[in-house]
């Protein structure tokens, strides 16, 4: 049992043990935090996996951008019990044949699981920012320069649709 | 290649000149010099075969003389659109420059849509046009249809767009060349490998409603009716045109050796446009939103190009690109003129501005598709094609009925600007400059031009 190893079982502990606190925890917003853990814990997995760029997309993307938007919207949603909508007990019944299946297919798949090679770590290096980085700027360099001017006329648009337009005495007709 | 840096480039360039120049009338001229130099450099990129700007794209884009001639009359179109409507763009808001800037980012999109080599080109190329669209058509603010028409607009595009994903993500799944590349499609022989079919329905669903072609045209009479006359003239114009030169070009080059296979489905989609597209514009009062369904109805005899697949096919969609565009910007640049947008408002036009009714007559019997007018020369190009083609001769025969049919609501606008007087004595069109009536003037001579002389437009792809 060597360190990545250890490593490898730590982090699967962190991010299966947040999981099942975010599924747990009664305030939202704890589970909105918890879920964050969750992604750092993934993180660490795809280092682990020589996946650095993917590794840090994740934390920007996931834990920067769609978390706070999370942590945003159960905020403003004000939620408590009284806005709870009422359980359904046809919803419970497919959640629980959905949770069911995946819960089956994760069995079936463990079962045939190679319990000799239970960890592999730092192999391959299709992930590793330099290779990466040549790919993109050699062969994609084209749609990757071209994608800009698409994310540039989306700001833009933010800018024309969110400015306030200042009152002008004209006749908005003509 | 140099139509596509140099309009991504001016919409910078735009974007910048709102922000640090005040003087409000700038922009439109940037803009128009921009169109004129982006024309001109395709022009000389079609005649050297050099792009000014080389470095490998490893064939991510490919230019040939159809293409850049495409591309070549929608920057001769958008000089025209420009010099026609500088001053109701400056009037939609007061985002002048971004507007242009927005509409320069499409024109790159469009470039790409002409050129694109790879399924990711495309996708860009598709978003590129959509994304400032969604935005254009939201740009009056101060206007709840507007409003409404740009929420619905993005959220049936971005439905659309996912669409689109799915169905080049099957389309690669199913290749067994794992490639983006469409001319390395592996398309089996005699029989369509089953995923690259389900992504070609998928492909073949959202190009569709990107060219608003029934069934999935149900966005375009809100979208149309809702934005800014301007912009509609735009969208409906050289960014419907472009959808069908991407959608001509993904067919004839990705899926073209299995052309039988869906030409039936084409066939269906071709005629449910033209149907619906030409009898839901006879019931409309508004002219605005007439024109919206006769957009759909154009669209339908567009899709004779994708269906036929040869080459009169291609000389068709560009001649139908040119005489079409040129048409309905001429009809929307009178419309954004009118007071009232019905057609009774068009009672009298005739006797009170008698030079913008004869450049309306003449944009609206080339819709028609009346000889001597471009736009009986491009139906009459497709139609050929069609034929040509001989499968679903139906079609065609359906086609020319749907054609006459559209003759009854154009020719009601004529009617009334001959043969109907005024109900009021009120002015019923805002001042119109000798500018604009002159512009008017020249795209209907151009239709007439290109109506008795297509070889004027085509002839440049031979030579």
């Amino acid at each position: 049992m060597n360190i990545s190893t250890i490593v490898f079982l730590l982090l699967s502990l962190m991010a299966v043990g947040s999981a099942l606190m975010m599924i747990i925890s009664k305030n939202p917003v704890h589970s909105v935090l918890w879920l964050i853990l969750v992604f750092f814990a993934i993180s660490g997995h795809y280092i682990l996996l020589n996946a650095q760029f993917l590794a840090v997309v994740n934390i920007i993307v996931y834990a920067g951008a769609i978390m706070v938007l999370f942590l945003f919207v159960v905020m403003l949603m004000n939620l408590n019990a009284d806005t709870e909508p009422i359980k359904n007990y046809r919803m419970q019944l497919v959640g629980i044949c959905t949770g069911g299946t995946l819960l089956l297919l994760l069995v079936l798949i463990t079962n045939r699981m190679d319990v000799e090679q239970l960890v592999e770590t730092n192999a391959g290096n299709a992930g590793l920012i330099k290779n990466l980085g040549m790919v993109l700027f050699k062969q994609y360099v084209l749609p990757f320069e071209i994608s800009s001017v698409l994310f540039l006329s989306a700001m833009i648009g933010a800018v024309v649709i969110g400015r306030k337009e200042e009152p002008i005495d004209q006749n908005p007709n003509s | 290649m140099n139509a596509i840096i140099i309009s991504a480039i001016w919409g910078v360039l735009l974007m910048f000149s709102g922000a640090f120049l005040k003087n409000k009338s700038i922009p439109k001229y940037l803009a128009l010099f921009g169109a004129v130099l982006a024309l001109s450099s395709t022009c000389l990129e079609m005649k050297t075969g050099h792009s000014f700007f080389s470095f490998p794209v490893f064939d991510m884009i490919k230019t040939d003389a159809f293409n850049l001639l495409f591309i070549d009359v929608i920057f001769f179109i958008m000089v025209i659109y420009f010099l026609l409507n500088a001053d109701e763009i400056s009037k939609v808001g007061q985002h002048v420059a971004e507007y242009y800037a927005l509409i320069f980012f499409i024109l790159s999109g469009i470039a790409i849509a002409a050129t694109f080599n790879t399924l990711l080109m495309l996708f860009i190329g598709i978003e590129i046009i959509s994304i400032p669209l969604y935005i254009l058509t939201g740009s009056d603010k101060r206007n709840l249809k507007s409003n409404e028409a740009a929420l619905k607009y993005f959220l049936m595009g971005a439905f659309s767009t996912g669409i689109m994903l799915m169905g080049i993500a099957l389309v690669y799944g199913g290749n067994p060349n794992a490639s983006f590349y469409i001319d390395k499609i592996d398309m089996g022989h005699g029989q369509m490998p089953v995923f690259i079919a389900m992504g070609l329905v998928f492909m073949l669903v959202s190009m569709s409603f990107k060219v608003s072609a029934a069934p999935f045209h149900f966005w375009t009479p809100d979208v149309y009716d809702g934005a800014p006359t301007v912009f509609t003239s735009f969208m409906s114009t050289v960014v419907k045109a472009a959808g069908f030169f991407a959608f001509l070009r993904l067919f004839e080059n990705a899926f073209g050796s299995m052309h039988n296979q869906w030409q039936t489905m084409v066939a269906w989609i071709t005629f449910a446009t033209l149907m619906i597209g030409n009898i839901t514009a006879v019931f409309q009062q508004s002219v605005k939103r007439m024109l919206a369904y006769s957009s759909i109805a154009q669209a339908g005899f567009m899709m004779l190009a994708v269906f036929a697949l040869n080459v009169k096919a291609k000389e068709g969609i560009l001649l139908y690109t040119a005489a079409y565009s040129l048409a309905t910007i001429g009809i929307f640049g009178v419309l954004s003129k009118m007071q009232d947008y019905t057609i009774d408002g068009f009672n009298g036009l005739g006797k009170t501005k008698p030079l913008m009714a004869l450049a309306a007559t003449i944009f609206l019997l080339s819709l028609t598709g009346i000889p001597l007018t471009a736009g009986f020369q491009s139906k009459f190009f497709l139609l050929i094609s069609a034929v040509e083609n001989g499968n679903h001769i139906w079609l065609v025969i359906a086609a020319v009925l749907f054609a006459a049919i559209s003759a009854y609501y154009y020719f009601r606008i004529i009617q009334a600007m001959y043969f109907k007087s005024p109900e009021s004595e009120e002015q019923i069109v805002y001042p119109v400059s000798i500018g604009h009536t002159f512009m008017l003037l020249v795209i209907a001579t151009l239709i007439l031009v290109i109506g008795i002389y297509p070889e004027l437009v085509i002839g440049w792809m031979y030579r």
